[in-house]
C-alpha cells in the first residue's frame, strides 16, 4: 500500500510483530469515507474542522473524546441529517443527504441510535420496534397499520434477543434508562442494517449493563455482518469492543487505532490515502 | 309545560348538527394541520395553508350560517356547514401549533430509517400529538354546541330558532324554557368532556396506568 508522504503512518506490535497484517489489508471495500469534511451548526465556529475517515466493511468502529468534541456530529453527517460544509463524504459510494432520492433509498440500511435515542413516548415497546420495519411496508399496511405477521415475529425475536421479554406493551415512557437504550437497539435492528450508528448508548450505566448491552450489539454485528460506528465517552471500553478506534478533539481527529486484541496494529494520524480520495470523487454513484 | 317536548327535540337536532360539523371539520381540518405545521413542510407549502385558513378563520360562525342559507336554503344543512367551515379555521389552528411543539428528537430518529412523510405522521406525530389533539377536538365541540344554539337566529337549523321567535313575539316564558335546556345541556356537556378529559388524557400524561402492589414492609 502506497501512502502519501505528508502521512505519518506507523505501525507498532505490542505482542507479536506482525501477527496480523493492519486492517486496511484484509478488506478493502470502503463502506464510509470522509474526505476533509468541515461543518458548522451556525456562522461562529466549526463544530468539525477537516475529518477525515476511512471504514472498512465489517468494522467495528469507535469514536472517541471529550464532551462538545464533535462526535454526534460526525454521526449525523454520516445519516445525511446534516450535510457539511465543506468536504466530501461517502456512504457506500453515495453522498449522505436527507433530499438524495438515491441515498434515501438506502438511508432503511443505516440504524441509527441518536444521543436521545429518539423513541416514542406514547407508543408500545413493539411497535416503537416496528418502527424499524416501516421502509418495508406498503401504502396500504402503513395506513392500517398493518405488519405482515413474519415482521412481528421477527420483532418479537429481537425483543428477546435485547432482554426485553415481557415488556412488549409497556409504553415506551415507562421504561427505565436502560430498558429505552435497549428498545432503541432493538428498533434498529429491526432495520436490517448494513451500518449502525450508534450515539453513546452504554454511557452513563453501571459497568455490567453497560458491557451486557455492548455485547449484544456485538453479537448482532458478527452475525449480521454490520459495520458499527459506535461513540463512547470511556477510551478503555472503546479499546476493548472496537477494532478500530478514533480520537476526536475540538472538531479534529487527532489519532486512530487499529485494535486487534490486546495488540495495536495500526495506529496513525488523521489522513487518508492518496488512492482512497482519488476512488471517492471518482465514484459518484455504485449503479 | 307542553313545550318542553319541541324544546328537547330542537337541542338535540342541535346537537346532532353541532356533533357532524365538529366530525366533518375535524376530518377536514387535520390534513389541513398537518400541512400548515412548520416541522413537517417547506415554508412553500404551509404558508400557502396557512393563509388561506386565516382567511375562514376571518368569518365568525353567524357569518357562515348566513352565507349558508343564502346558498343552500334555511334549515339544518346551512348550520352544520357553517359549523364546518368554522371548525376547519379554528381547530386546524389549535392543532398546527401543538403538532410545532412535539419532541424534534423521534421525528429526527425516525426520519432518518428512511420513512414517508405520511409514515412520520402516522407512526411518530399522531401517537406524540393525540392526548393534546383529543382535548381540542372536545373543547371543540363543546364550543360549536353552544354556537350552533345561536345559529337559528339566521334560520340555520337548530335551538336558536324557536328562541329568536318566541322573543319576537314577545313570549318570554316560553323563551326561557328554552334558554334552560339550552343551560342544562352545555352544563351537561361541560362534565361529560371534563370526565373523558380526565379518563384519557391527564391519566396518558402522568402514566398512572399500572396498578403498583402494595409493599409488605410501607
Ligand atoms: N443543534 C446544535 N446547534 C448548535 N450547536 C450545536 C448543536 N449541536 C451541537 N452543537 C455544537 O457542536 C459542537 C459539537 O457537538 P457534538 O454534539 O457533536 O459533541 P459531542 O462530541 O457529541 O459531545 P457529547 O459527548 O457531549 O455528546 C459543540 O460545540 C456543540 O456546542
Ligand atoms: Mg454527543
Amino acid at each position: 500500500m502506497i501512502r502519501a508522504n505528508k502521512n505519518w503512518h506507523i505501525r507498532i506490535d505490542i505482542n507479536s510483530m506482525a501477527k496480523t497484517p493492519p486492517f486496511s489489508l484484509i478488506s478493502t471495500k470502503k463502506i464510509i469515507q470522509m474526505n476533509d469534511v468541515w461543518t458548522s451548526y451556525d456562522s461562529q465556529s466549526y463544530a468539525l474542522e477537516g475529518v477525515n475517515l476511512s471504514i472498512d466493511r465489517g468494522t467495528n468502529y469507535a469514536i472517541v473524546g471529550q464532551s462538545g468534541s464533535g462526535k454526534s456530529t460526525l454521526l449525523k453527517l454520516m445519516n445525511g441529517m446534516m450535510t457539511p460544509s465543506k468536504g466530501a463524504i461517502k456512504i457506500d459510494y453515495l453522498t449522505p443527504n436527507m433530499n438524495n432520492k438515491k441515498f434515501k433509498k438506502i438511508m432503511h440500511t443505516i440504524g441509527y441510535i441518536p444521543q436521545s435515542l429518539g423513541l416514542v413516548k406514547n407508543v408500545s415497546v413493539l411497535d416503537n420496534i416496528l418502527i424499524g420495519a416501516l421502509p418495508r411496508l406498503n401504502k396500504l399496511q402503513s395506513i392500517l397499520k398493518q405488519f405482515p405477521e413474519h415482521e412481528i415475529q421477527e420483532a418479537k425475536r429481537i425483543l428477546k434477543l435485547v432482554g426485553l421479554s415481557g415488556k412488549e406493551s409497556r409504553k415506551a415512557y415507562m421504561l427505565s434508562g436502560g430498558e429505552k437504550r435497549r428498545v432503541a437497539i432493538a428498533r434498529a435492528l429491526m432495520q436490517k442494517p448494513t451500518i449502525l450508528l450508534a450515539d453513546e448508548i452504554v454511557s452513563e450505566l453501571d459497568h455490567v449493563t453497560s458491557r451486557e448491552i455492548m455485547n449484544l450489539v456485538l453479537d448482532a454485528q458478527k452475525k449480521m455482518n454490520l459495520t458499527a460506528i459506535m461513540v463512547h465517552h470511556d477510551m478503555k471500553l472503546a479499546l476493548e469492543f472496537a477494532n478500530r478506534v478514533a480520537v476526536i478533539k475540538e472538531g479534529q481527529k487527532i489519532l486512530e487505532i487499529g485494535v486487534e486484541g490486546d495488540t495495536i496494529v495500526d495506529f496513525q494520524t488523521g489522513d487518508m490515502s492518496i488512492e482512497e480520495i482519488m476512488e471517492m470523487y471518482n465514484t459518484d454513484s455504485k449503479e | 309545560m307542553k313545550y318542553i317536548p319541541t324544546a328537547l327535540w330542537a337541542m338535540l337536532e342541535t346537537l346532532q348538527m353541532a356533533f357532524i360539523g365538529t366530525v366533518i371539520g375535524v376530518v377536514v381540518g387535520l390534513p389541513l394541520s398537518m400541512l400548515s405545521a412548520r416541522n413537517l413542510n417547506s415554508k412553500y407549502v404551509y404558508a400557502p395553508t396557512r393563509a388561506l385558513l386565516a382567511i375562514i378563520r376571518t368569518f365568525p360562525s353567524i357569518l357562515w350560517a348566513l352565507l349558508f342559507v343564502i346558498m343552500v336554503g334555511l334549515g339544518p344543512y346551512a348550520g352544520v356547514l357553517a359549523i364546518v367551515m368554522y371548525t376547519i379555521g379554528f381547530v386546524t389552528k389549535l392543532q398546527y401549533e401543538s403538532i410545532e411543539t412535539i419532541d424534534s428528537d423521534p421525528m429526527d430518529a425516525v426520519s432518518s430509517i428512511g420513512v414517508s412523510k405520511f409514515q412520520l405522521i402516522r407512526y411518530v406525530v399522531l401517537p406524540e400529538s393525540a392526548s393534546h389533539l383529543l382535548g381540542q377536538i372536545l373543547y371543540m365541540f363543546d364550543y360549536n354546541v353552544r354556537q350552533t344554539s345561536i345559529l337559528g337566529i339566521v334560520g340555520a337549523g337548530g335551538i336558536g330558532f324557536f328562541i329568536i321567535n318566541y322573543i319576537k313575539f314577545f313570549e318570554y316564558g316560553k323563551a326561557a324554557i328554552f334558554l334552560v335546556i339550552v343551560l342544562i345541556t352545555v352544563l351537561i356537556i361541560d362534565w361529560v368532556s371534563v370526565k373523558i378529559r380526565d379518563k384519557y388524557i391527564i391519566k396518558s400524561q402522568h402514566g398512572v396506568e399500572v396498578k403498583r402492589k402494595k409493599s409488605l414492609f410501607s
